[in-house]
């Protein structure tokens, strides 16, 4: 974990001050651009499949695009979780479901376009668009995630002197966020819980 | 029923089907929509059958699971040094055993894997996790203060981590997901007492009885509602 490397280096000063979504634009890749239109695809034809066995598998392929844009974007833990969890164990439970439940025969391969759903989405997709200016570029020395010299940089710094492990992440969550993660494993505990009462079961296998 | 087709034969079945009356949007229908509903049909068929053995899946999967599980041993081991962790391995490793049911058989793999083993993971690695974190509260310190924990030659603080991730987290995830798993491949159905068959004089043999009974009612519940549609 070397912390954020700018993906772009130099290109960001030089460009930044022309308009504020010019850089963004310049620096993305062919394999970026890529992944971007194919979640960005991924995720309309979830939306828009009629079938929801074609909707489970492309949501699928959608949480294996994020992956490997989290990887690209020098989030490994991030993008490992993502495969692990999202891309594979919630579409198999997600097609366990679907293989308990019944299949309608739908006559059209594509939902509808439901209009004040759209306009919703649509209202909320332009407020989102509006805050992006603001958004540091991707790697920008100027980002407060990265040149913050409190925060960041001290967990960069400190991280081996005080835990002797490499991996910032794992020495945030287990050592200086240990309660907090402790937190989560019972709450992941106690979904496993959960899921026994509202089945009405008393053992899992 | 009958008219399950093959795809080299939808054109002639969607020109016979034409002559019908009632199945005239039908005849409109573009090759790929007569392709779906076909395999539509087919697999409404295939959801009562409850498992074929697969001579493709079978050898696959036997061929990648010891390199899927080692994948999963590795990220939780190597946490520390490497992106991962004992979150994503344990949910890797969870992953392995999905795909081995899927396999071999949901329901000997119900078998193999006992009740006994899914909840010794989850609530092994809830009690591992607290225990180490209230050590060094027994010891006179704050709970997880790992520079506390009586690690002879080792750094206590990075074996610590370990110990949380690897016997604590990975342990927790794994088996809560593979406990889901199970949970949901029983399904739910709503004779009896309550949703899931759960009176426990079945449940000593439920693993040969009660897959029948499941997989009896929704296919039942599936041509019924497949009809009114």
């Amino acid at each position: 974990m070397t912390g954020a490397v700018p993906l772009v280096t130099g290109s960001v000063g030089s460009v930044g001050s022309v308009a504020p979504v010019s850089p963004v634009v310049a620096q993305v890749t062919a394999i970026e651009a890529s992944l971007l239109a194919f979640v960005v695809f991924t995720a309309l034809a979830t939306a828009f499949a009629r079938d929801v066995l074609a909707a489970v598998i492309v949501f699928g392929a959608y949480s294996l695009g994020m992956a490997a844009l989290y990887t690209f974007y020098r989030a490994p833990d991030v993008a490992l979780t993502e495969a692990a969890i999202s891309a594979g164990v919630t579409t198999v439970l997600l097609l366990l479901t679907l293989a308990k439940t019944t299949r309608i025969d739908h006559e059209t391969a594509f939902e509808s376009v439901n209009l004040p759903a759209a306009g919703a989405a649509g209202f909320l997709f332009a407020g989102l668009l509006l805050t992006m200016g603001d958004i540091p570029a991707i790697g920008s020395p100027d980002a407060p995630v990265w040149s913050n010299p409190d925060v960041t940089q001290w967990y960069l710094t400190e991280t081996y002197a005080q835990t002797h492990v490499e991996n910032t992440v794992m020495a945030v969550l287990a050592a200086f966020r240990g309660f907090d993660t402790f937190g989560e494993a019972v709450v992941v505990f106690a979904g496993g819980i959960a899921a026994l009462i509202v089945l009405h079961r008393e053992v899992f296998a | 029923m009958s008219d399950a087709v093959d795809d080299t034969d939808m054109t002639d079945t969607a020109t016979n089907s034409g002559a019908d009356a009632p199945t005239d949007a039908e005849s409109d229908l573009p090759p790929h929509r007569a392709a779906a509903r076909s395999g539509r049909l087919d697999s409404e068929n295939r959801q009562g059958t409850p498992y074929t053995e697969s001579q493709v899946i079978m050898p696959t999967v036997k061929v990648i699971a010891p390199f899927a599980f080692t994948f999963g041993l590795f990220i939780t081991f190597h946490g520390s040094g490497s992106p991962g962790g004992g979150f994503q391995g344990g949910a890797i490793m969870a992953a392995v055993v999905f795909m081995i049911a899927f396999a071999f058989g949901i329901e000997s793999t119900r078998d193999w894997l006992a009740n006994t083993v899914v909840v010794a993971l989850a609530v092994g690695g809830a009690l591992a996790f607290a225990g180490i974190g209230l050590v060094p509260v027994a010891l006179g310190g704050a709970f997880l203060q790992y520079d506390l924990l009586p690690i002879p030659i080792l750094n206590p603080v990075k074996y610590g981590m370990e110990g949380v991730e690897v016997i604590g987290i990975a342990p927790i995830v794994a088996g809560v997901l593979m406990g889901l798993f199970f949970l949901l491949a029983n399904g739910f159905s709503s004779d009896g007492g309550g949703f899931g068959n759960g009176s426990l004089d079945e449940d000593g043999s439920i693993d040969e009885g009660e897959p029948v009974d499941d997989d009896g009612s929704p296919e039942a519940g599936a041509a019924d509602a497949g009809g009114d549609r």
